[in-house]
């Protein structure tokens, strides 16, 4: 049946691409439009390590050829910047000042990196690992056999610490009291953690918060990170990997409840009407909590963009997740985390 | 090993925005830097006001001969205009555009909801970079500039001499602005990430040998000119011609030279062969509004044998037509229009290259063969720029016809003597024994009028017969193969400025595994049969290439070799598109495959 509906996605990661897909199954003469703050086409962010194994072409990393758009009728708006969303109206007004209308809208634009505050004047000099390009920057700020100083260490430092590693760097963790997130870690059970990080060739330093950083001299590492206690390490790149922070920053005036995130329903659904929200930018009820919480991980996020497809084409889905968010050690001594698999 | 550069940029804005001003310091930037360059620009008809603008520049390291059907990458200065223009855009290619705009823009007025998936985004704060740097909006285009020549790491030097050259006739503070606005974008351009695979080699540019000059083909013709030594010129202006007229109007005083506008293309054509009676080396310019207007006074320079050069440059017609649109439509006007068998020379360059050679040996002919000489190109051709490597090897010759010899005065002078080769002895007025009469009427060899029967077919014969030398006049190709030697499926036969978009689609289909070349013909009128039914000969299917409804070359060939070909016209007021071409070869090669399939079994045939 014909349809004129049109569905925007704000949100070029696994759960608005996924969601995408599932809406042009369900309503195949459906509008559908993705916004992307980027300028790539939907590529495999858990495949960024990579760049340290030499994959230098961003195209390797798409999941989808240019093809797949014009074939799917999807329009892909990229270093496109949403800054309010009025629900009243169902427009978008984008920094570009252009505004545009949706019929039923998915927000799903993921999160960021969370800074602490102490480190925000320091912001400069450190690098990111979220998208294709400064995961270049670091491959490239990175000397042969040198070394990564990844503050805080989440699980997604952790994950792309394997990989340093595993080509022949050295990583440095200056523990916090994110290490891990967003596993939580009982006090009792760290020291067993801490040693399956040594086991995987992390060199753990654990000499409380971080004063400041400052750029190395011309002959030495590029950095050189200060802690409280008056120590200092020496590395190529310093890293912030304190866990994520949702990305709601132009919800500000929409009137859209939120905590950290987004809160929704089960079934995803925002307390505006034609408004659903995915991903890691929001918070689920859960019963069994009795509170909002995020769920993460590549399989969480994919289950919610399809459960939030479903529901805005008509269904009444809720979300419900399958993965054990416990981290593991495994028999040989390394961990092992659930949000570190995809497929 | 380095690939060498081969990348086309589109600047489109509406017209004010400075679209060609900042397209013309592109392209002599990148041919300072030692790039081969050619370059088109399109603009509306209005003076000023809305119209859509687009400047094109393709950059090289090698030979190229034609624009490409496709572009690199695309600026875009105003998105209503730019919009329809992505499509041009090939895959991984890039899009520059405004991420600020000055006012809002209603929902899908804004070209980052037109890209194609396969297009890479530059969002770029155009104004407010320009702003920032200049106090002003007004340099975005310059802003722009900067950032491609960032992105592209291209030589920051080359364009800081291109924009103090463009505006060294302004107040300095003029081009202290656009320096500070092209170093804005040139910063940011150089801190962008570059996701698209657009190279630019420059170790691989051209770094000496021979002087490099950019020209438009208006602009060589008037070098062409001015290396023949032309004394007088009479024009009246018309697009897009009138260029020619501009830059000799700067020269031509300098030198000693005469140059008046008239009050018409009559009288224009009038003083011209007026001129070259008396002596001068004397030259015209118009389009083909105004060689209509011409048609009559060339029969008396083909009637009385007085040398002229006329320029012609085509637009889309008829009547005012589209002026400042390309066509390929007065062939028919420049070879045969006109009363009575008024035979004379046609030339058609097809780079602008042969736009210097051909004006400069333009001169030399009219005076050898004692006719009007036609020198055509097009609106393309006239408004393209090139590099044009100068190395010295032209020798244009100084006036030197055949004079009156040993006449004296009292001496049987006879000006239209019947001679073997039909040339006969020139001389000017005021020259002693050279007393006879020149007149638009039949006449004797004396001059004097005679409407005998056997008079006027002898000198009909003389005045065509004449001309066939020209054809082997020295200095200029006027025909020449390219591609495959030998038998071969497709030929394409091409004139003036479509002669560089039929070669690239050959060198393409090449690569697919086609047999196939192109011949160019520069000798319209008379046409150069032999060479061109040797290559008619050699192909299994000849097509036409041209820039008209009704295939007015192809009428010319097929007319005077008695062979069919292909007509591939193509009548948009835009040049040929390189890809439609191909497809034409394409589709002729499958052709030749079917016959072949069909003569080799007769069963089925």
């Amino acid at each position: 049946m014909p349809s004129s509906t049109h569905h925007v996605v704000l949100g070029n990661g696994i759960a608005g691409n996924h969601a995408a897909d599932v809406i042009r199954k369900r309503d195949p003469n459906s509008r559908i439009t993705i916004i992307s703050a980027g300028a790539l086409l939907f590529y495999n962010r858990y495949d960024l390590p990579d760049v340290f194994r030499g994959r230098h072409q961003w195209v390797d990393y798409l999941v989808h050829p240019p093809e797949y758009y014009e074939s799917q009728n999807i329009t892909l708006r990229r270093k496109t910047r949403v800054v309010e969303l009025d629900p009243q109206t169902q427009t978008l007004s984008l920094a570009h000042r252009e505004t545009l209308h949706y019929d039923k809208l998915l927000i799903a634009t993921g999160g960021h990196a969370y800074i602490p505050a102490r480190l925000l004047d320091d912001v400069g000099l450190m690098h990111s690992f979220h998208n294709f390009r400064v995961a270049m920057q670091v491959q490239n700020a990175v000397r042969k056999n040198g070394t990564v100083i990844m503050l805080g260490g989440d699980v997604m430092g952790l994950d792309l610490a394997r990989t340093i590693i595993a080509t022949g760097h050295r990583v440095i963790v200056a523990l916090d009291n994110r290490t891990f997130w967003p596993h939580e870690i009982a006090q009792s059970e760290r020291a067993r953690y801490l040693q399956a990080l040594e086991s995987m060739g992390l060199d753990i330093w654990d000499h409380g918060k971080v004063d400041h950083i400052e750029a190395g001299n011309s002959k030495g590492p590029a950095r050189q990170v200060f802690f409280e206690d008056g120590s200092e390490i020496r590395g190529d790149v310093v890293m912030p990997f304190f866990g994520l922070v949702p990305t709601v920053d132009f919800l500000a005036t929409s009137g859209i409840d939120m905590e950290r995130g987004i809160l929704v329903s089960p079934q995803l659904q925002t307390a505006r009407d034609n408004i659903w929200a995915a991903g890691d930018v929001c918070q689920i009820w859960s019963a069994t909590s009795n509170a909002y919480r995020f769920y993460y991980g590549y399989r969480n996020v994919k289950m919610m963009g399809e459960v939030a497809a479903y529901n805005m084409t008509g269904e009444q889905s809720a979300f419900e997740s399958t993965v054990d968010e416990a981290l593991e050690v495994t028999s040989k001594g390394l961990l092992h985390s659930p949000f570190w698999e995809y497929d | 090993m380095a690939k060498q550069t081969d990348i086309q940029i589109s600047i489109c804005g509406s017209a004010g925005d400075g679209t060609i001003a900042v397209g013309d310091i592109f392209k002599r930037a990148m041919a300072r830097a030692g790039y081969r360059v050619i370059a088109f620009d399109h603009y509306p008809a209005e003076i000023r006001g809305f119209g859509k603008c687009i400047s094109r520049t393709r950059i090289s390291t090698n030979q190229v001969y034609s624009m490409k059907s496709y572009s690199d990458v695309l600026v875009s200065l105003n998105d209503l205009h730019a919009i329809p223009h992505v499509g041009e855009v090939r895959d991984y290619g890039a899009i520059i555009y405004d991420s600020a705009p000055m006012s809002a823009v209603a929902e899908g007025a804004h070209i980052s909801g037109h890209l194609m998936p396969g297009h890479l985004p530059y969002a770029l704060p155009i104004r407010e970079l320009s702003e920032l740097a200049t106090g002003a909006n007004r340099s975005r285009n310059i802003v722009a500039l900067g950032f491609i020549a960032g992105l592209y790491q291209l030589p920051q030097q080359a364009f800081h001499q291109a924009i103090a050259a463009k505006f060294e006739t302004k107040a300095p503070a003029v081009a202290d602005t656009a320096l500070a606005a092209f170093d804005s974008g040139f910063k940011s351009g150089s801190s962008t990430y570059k996701f698209d695979d657009v190279q630019i080699d420059h170790s691989r540019a051209r770094k000496n040998g021979g002087e490099v000059r950019m020209m438009t083909g208006n602009g060589a013709i008037a070098h062409g000119c001015l290396e023949a030594g032309i004394e007088t010129f009479f024009g009246y202006p018309i697009t897009p011609a009138t260029g020619i007229m501009e830059r000799l109007a700067v020269e031509m005083p300098r030198r000693g030279g005469r140059l008046v506008q008239t009050e018409d293309e009559i009288a224009a054509i009038s003083a011209t062969i007026g001129a070259g009676y008396a002596g001068a080396r004397a030259a015209t310019a118009t389009s083909g509004p105004g060689l209509a207007l011409m048609a009559e006074m060339l029969g008396l320079g083909v009637m009385a044998e007085v040398p002229a050069v006329v320029f012609v440059s085509q637009r889309g017609g008829p009547s005012t037509g589209m002026p400042t649109k390309t066509e390929q439509s007065d062939l028919n006007l420049a070879v045969w229009g006109g009363h009575g068998d008024a035979r004379r020379i046609v030339l058609a360059p097809t780079n602008v290259e042969g736009c210097r050679r051909c004006a400069a040996r333009a001169f030399e002919m009219a005076e050898k063969f004692q006719v009007p000489v036609i020198v055509l190109i097009d609106l393309y051709l006239s408004n393209r720029y090139e590099t044009v490597f100068l190395q010295g090897e032209d020798n244009f010759l100084p006036k030197n016809w055949q004079r009156v010899g040993s006449s004296s005065p009292g001496d049987n002078y006879r000006r239209y003597e019947l001679t073997a080769d039909g040339l006969s002895p020139r001389c000017v007025p005021g020259e002693a024994g050279g007393i006879h009469t020149a007149t638009g009427l039949e006449h004797d060899e004396y001059g004097h009028p005679n409407d005998n029967p056997d008079v006027h077919s002898l000198m009909s014969k003389k005045r065509h017969e004449k001309l066939h030398d020209a054809m082997k006049y020295p200095g200029i190709n006027f025909t020449k193969r390219f591609g495959d030697k030998g038998k071969i499926d497709v030929g394409l036969l091409a004139w003036g400025s479509t002669f560089g978009e039929a070669l690239e689609a050959v060198l393409l289909a090449r690569e697919e595994g086609i047999r196939c070349a192109a011949m160019k013909v520069v000798m319209m009128s008379p046409l150069p049969t032999r060479p061109i039914l040797r290559f008619c000969n050699d192909c299994q299917q000849v097509l036409v290439p041209e820039l008209n409804y009704t295939g007015q070359f192809a009428n010319l060939v097929a007319g005077e070799l008695g062979r069919p070909v292909v007509r591939v016209s193509h009548a948009t007021g835009a040049p040929m598109d390189i890809n439609y071409l191909l497809t034409a070869i394409r589709n002729a090669a499958k052709k030749k495959l079917r016959s072949k399939t069909t003569t080799s079994n007769p069963a089925k045939a």
